[in-house]
């Protein structure tokens, strides 16, 4: 046999020894989910995303995205995005700036008019009620759909978004959100607007003709408040002001106003004012975002909006709680305000404490209570049991109630995140369908994710963070939106930036650096997710290619 | 654990073998240690040389480990040469295709004993004589295939069996020949050190080295987990600490002079480098007042090449010690 140099011939060669034998220990391929998919809220990989658009494809990119958050354009504006927070990359130089691209995704899909791989159910498949079309019930219908399941969405209102439209237009334009959910709708959801559960609608007619109910009603209502029982006469709160300027663009005649309240409310609110000429104030007992203090103790907004607040010239008075109204009559002309802090008392739990000898007093001719809403329970009184919200099993099944689902805003525990709201819809969701399906619930992967020092950082180069342009303050008027999106070539530049955390990224080291030739490279993705596979009948498990894959992607196991 | 290990079937194995979409010399099966660098480079090497070569081989690990009678894990034209005249063969093998009027181009592979002791006149008399061949040197720092004897390559206060640490001696006494000088010194056209750290780097080389008509000479710095005692997935990490530290400057020399080196980004302490291996842990005992000064002369060495031959950084670089492993997704940094 005459054989090309070079050429393959088995008979003769090392091939016929399996040096595999030798082995104690074999390397394999591993998926291990990446900090950013542990962290976040909705449950996005975008590790995957990120991938597909370092490829090129962004439309693959928010295709995966939206498997799992179909609202990407909402999100990537308002989330807090814990997803960077836990990014691998916040190790090494900056974290991945993930909210910019989902936003940028989001934006590419209603720019293009990208529609949802969704195929509208069949009219024979079970059908299932959603009240609410907020995020968590936009959510919810929208995964049922996914899974073949017919919906319809009861709402209050008369057009789809929840409080989404009570976020100022600077942070979130309602084009967009309109943008979103329209196409969202489209996939085959039915929305029943001016329905009202409790008026136009109840729960025991949903429950006979529905297969399953989830609720989503968020919370609508303003805690009560009042100092010591007292309340000025011209008293306006501060989500009422916020719905009128998300309705009319006005707010009332004022000069100066002291908002009291730390959460995303409170913030909205005093920007607003702000930017109508108000002389506005922030008081809040809890502390302004500091790495130094416990988180615990942090105001609830999100700390970016804080910043800017504060850029913008609102005044936060934080460890700082109300004592008096001063009045004229029923008319307010100032507050006395006193510092607080949260401390722990004897039993252990915190309490607030006002310190004597350090009250003040600030000149207002309003002030603004935003110190949270809570759920508004007519028509579902039987599920809340006097309780303020839904309390709900993992899955969001309400105790007791086989067939009756709740998320969002108005469930116990929840952090008050779009989201949050749409993870809830989804896992929900998943219940819901598995059930009506008869099929087994998913198992949640609650492992550790996987850590930095997992990683080979010698692979890697420094590059800064591809940044969002912000208006100046000074530009800041009116609803113009304050941070822009990012361009399609910024957008893959900063996918590139991703470490791919536990996943292969096809760089060619295991192929490239096994002395023993043990990786073989495929055409195609291989049974186990990468573009490699070991061949174990020479592998000697020496653990090189482990300790040179860059994203932890190749764990060493005992054989 | 559950393993899927066994989810990829024989034949389809056999079929990504015969498929995979580069050249490999040398096949799997060859009886090198676990991780060994040397069984590495030398795949590399052919892998960037092409099918068409010839390969003078002086005895060593590589010769040994890569034919266990009666196999062999060549996939090209292969000879085993001496220990000691692998430069004479491989200039014959040259002059012989040359007079048959082949253009195939003749590989002298050899260890670091059989480069800077052993074979060395043989090789001073090819590179005299301007055959075309390239030489390379699979650089171990020690007669690894003998059980680990020390060579004029093995570096300064290295433990090997004849070098032992005691209470006359910390290691090798002597210093590391510095055989790339030597060998340039023959006014050579081409003549360069490169790492299996830095497999581009690498690749390149050798394919410039291809193109040279003339006695061309790599030297790759190859760790041995066995001799150097550092762990077997190791060998990378310990080859790149070479470089990164300034111990192992990787550089170009045309005709003697220098022409090319890659900058180390940012200078690491010779200990991120020694305390891995095994053969330095001598040097980690902190009461011994030689270790310490035996420390200081490494880094005083480390400095040394990193003044001598200009490898000071000047900011990021792509192709500096830090850049030139940086990954691409889709594989695309590999050259
Ligand atoms: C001013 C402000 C700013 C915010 N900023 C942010 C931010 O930056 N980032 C962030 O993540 N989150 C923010 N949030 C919180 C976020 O808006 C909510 O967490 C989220 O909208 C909750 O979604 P949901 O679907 O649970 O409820 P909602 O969005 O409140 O939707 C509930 C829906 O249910 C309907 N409904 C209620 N009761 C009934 C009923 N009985 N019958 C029929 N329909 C009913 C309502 O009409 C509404 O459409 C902000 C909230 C506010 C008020
Ligand atoms: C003339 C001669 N002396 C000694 C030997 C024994 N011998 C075989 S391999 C070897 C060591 C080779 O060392 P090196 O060239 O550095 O290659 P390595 O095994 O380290 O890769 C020795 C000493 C021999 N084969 N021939
Ligand atoms: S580097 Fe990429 S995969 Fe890793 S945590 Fe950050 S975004 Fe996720
Ligand atoms: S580098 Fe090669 S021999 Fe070593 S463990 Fe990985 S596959 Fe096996
Ligand atoms: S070394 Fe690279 S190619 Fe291999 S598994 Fe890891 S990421 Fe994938
Ligand atoms: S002794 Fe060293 S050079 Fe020889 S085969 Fe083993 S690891 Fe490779
Ligand atoms: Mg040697």
């Amino acid at each position: 046999m005459k054989l090309t140099r070079g050429g393959f011939a088995y008979p003769g060669t090392t091939l016929g020894y399996k040096t595999g034998t030798w082995r104690i220990q074999h390397p394999e391929h591993a998926h291990w989910r990446a900090p950013c998919h542990a962290a976040c809220p909705a449950g996005e990989d975008p590790q995957a995303y990120l991938a597909a658009l370092d490829e090129g494809n962004p439309r693959d990119a928010w295709e995966i995205l939206i498997k799992v958050n179909p609202l990407p354009a909402i999100t990537g504006r308002v989330c807090p995005h814990p997803c960077e927070a836990g990014c691998n990359r916040g190790q090494y130089d900056e974290p991945l700036a993930i909210h910019s691209i989902e936003r940028h995704l989001g934006d590419e899909a209603i720019a293009h008019q990208w529609l949802y791989p969704v195929n509208k159910p069949s009219e024979k498949a079970p059908h299932v009620a959603v009240v609410g079309a907020g995020p968590a019930g936009l959510s919810a219908a929208y995964h049922l759909v996914r899974q073949g399941i017919q919906v319809t969405i009861f709402d209050e209102m008369s057009e789809p978004g929840g409080t989404l439209f009570t976020i100022p237009d600077y942070r979130l334009p309602r084009q967009v959100v309109r943008s979103e959910i329209e196409r969202l709708l489209d996939t085959g959801i039915t929305l029943q607007s001016n329905h009202k559960l409790g008026r136009n609608i109840h729960l025991q007619e949903l429950q006979q003709d529905y297969a399953a109910i989830f609720l989503g009603p968020g919370v609508m209502k303003s805690r009560e408040w009042s100092v010591d029982g007292v309340t000025p006469n011209d008293l306006h709160e501060g989500l009422h002001l916020l719905k009128r300027w998300s309705d009319v663009s006005s707010v009332p005649d004022m000069k100066s106003a002291a908002v009291i309240g730390g959460g995303n409310t409170a913030i909205d609110i005093a920007r607003i004012l702000k930017r109508n000429g108000v002389d506005t104030h922030i008081v809040i007992h809890s502390s302004l975002p500091d790495p130094k203090n416990p988180s615990e103790d942090d105001m609830r907004a999100i700390p970016r909006e804080i910043e800017q607040a504060l850029e913008e010239g609102v005044q936060i008075h934080d460890h700082h709680g109300i004592k008096r109204l001063i009045l004229r009559g029923e008319k307010l002309t100032g507050i006395e305000i006193v510092r607080m802090r949260k401390l722990r008392n004897a039993a252990g739990r915190l309490h607030r404490v006002a310190f004597e000898g350090t009250e003040s007093i600030l000149h207002v001719d309003q002030v603004i209570p935003a110190i949270g809403q809570v759920i508004e329970a007519t028509g579902m009184e039987n599920l809340l049991n006097g309780s303020s919200w839904f309390k709900v099993n993992e899955w969001g099944q309400i105790a007791g109630k086989d067939n009756i689902y709740a998320g969002g805003d108005a469930i116990e525990g929840n952090g008050g995140t779009v989201t949050e709201a749409i993870g809830n819809g989804r896992i929900a969701a998943e219940a819901i369908a598995a059930n009506l399906n008869k099929n087994e619930l998913p198992t949640f992967n609650k492992a550790e994710p996987i850590s930095f020092t997992s990683l080979n950082m010698e692979y890697f180069e420094p590059a800064p963070r591809v940044e969002e342009a912000i208006l100046p303050v000074e530009e800041r008027v009116g609803e113009a939106e304050i941070e822009s999106g990012l361009t399609g070539r910024e957008a893959a530049r900063e996918a590139n930036r991703c470490f791919a955390c536990g996943n292969c990224l096809r760089c060619d080291n295991c192929w490239t650096l096994c002395p023993d030739s043990a990786v073989l490279k495929t055409d195609e993705v291989a049974f186990d997710g990468s573009y490699y596979v070991f061949d174990y009948d020479y592998c000697k498990g020496c653990g090189l290619c482990a300790s040179e894959c860059p994203t932890g992607y190749i764990r060493m196991l005992d054989e | 654990m559950k393993t899927n290990k066994r989810a990829v079937t024989a034949d389809m194995l056999v079929h990504l073998r015969k498929n995979q979409p580069r050249f490999e010399g040398i096949e799997s099966g060859h009886r090198a240690c676990l991780g060994c660098g040397e069984a590495l480079a030398a795949r590399l090497v052919t892998e960037a040389a092409g099918p068409e070569v010839m390969i003078a081989n002086a005895t060593g690990c590589l010769e040994i480990f890569t034919t266990p009678w009666p196999e062999s894990a060549w996939r090209l034209p292969w000879m085993h040469s001496l220990f000691e005249n692998t430069g004479a063969i491989a200039a014959g093998m040259e002059a012989a295709l040359k007079a048959q009027g082949k253009p195939t181009k003749v590989l002298a592979f050899g260890g670091d004993g059989a480069t800077f002791d052993i074979g060395f006149q043989a090789l001073s008399g090819m590179l005299e004589r301007g055959h075309n061949v390239l030489y390379v040197c699979f650089d171990n720092e020690a007669y690894m295939n003998t059980g680990i004897q020390r060579s004029s390559s093995t570096p300064h206060a290295a433990m090997t069996t004849t070098s032992p640490p005691g209470s006359e001696r910390m290691g090798k006494r002597h210093l590391k020949k510095n055989i790339l000088t030597i060998v340039a010194a023959h006014q050579i056209p081409y003549a360069a050190t490169t790492s299996v750290a830095y497999a581009s780097d690498l690749r390149k080389k050798v394919r410039r080295a291809m193109e040279i008509e003339g006695p061309t000479f790599l030297q790759i710095h190859s760790p041995c987990p066995l001799g150097w005692g550092h762990d077997s997935a190791h060998s990378i990490k310990v080859a790149r600490l070479a470089v990164q530290t300034g111990l192992f400057p990787v550089i170009e020399l045309e005709r003697s002079e220098l022409i090319g080196s890659m900058p180390i980004r940012h200078p690491r302490p010779v200990t991120d480098y020694l305390k891995l291996q095994q053969r330095f842990r001598h040097l980690f005992n902190k009461d011994d007042a030689r270790a310490v000064e035996e420390l200081a002369h490494i880094q005083a060495l480390a400095d040394h090449n990193i003044k001598h031959y200009c490898l000071d950084g000047e900011g990021m670089d792509a192709l500096d010690s830090d850049g030139a492993d940086t990954v691409r997704r889709g594989g695309m940094r590999w050259a």
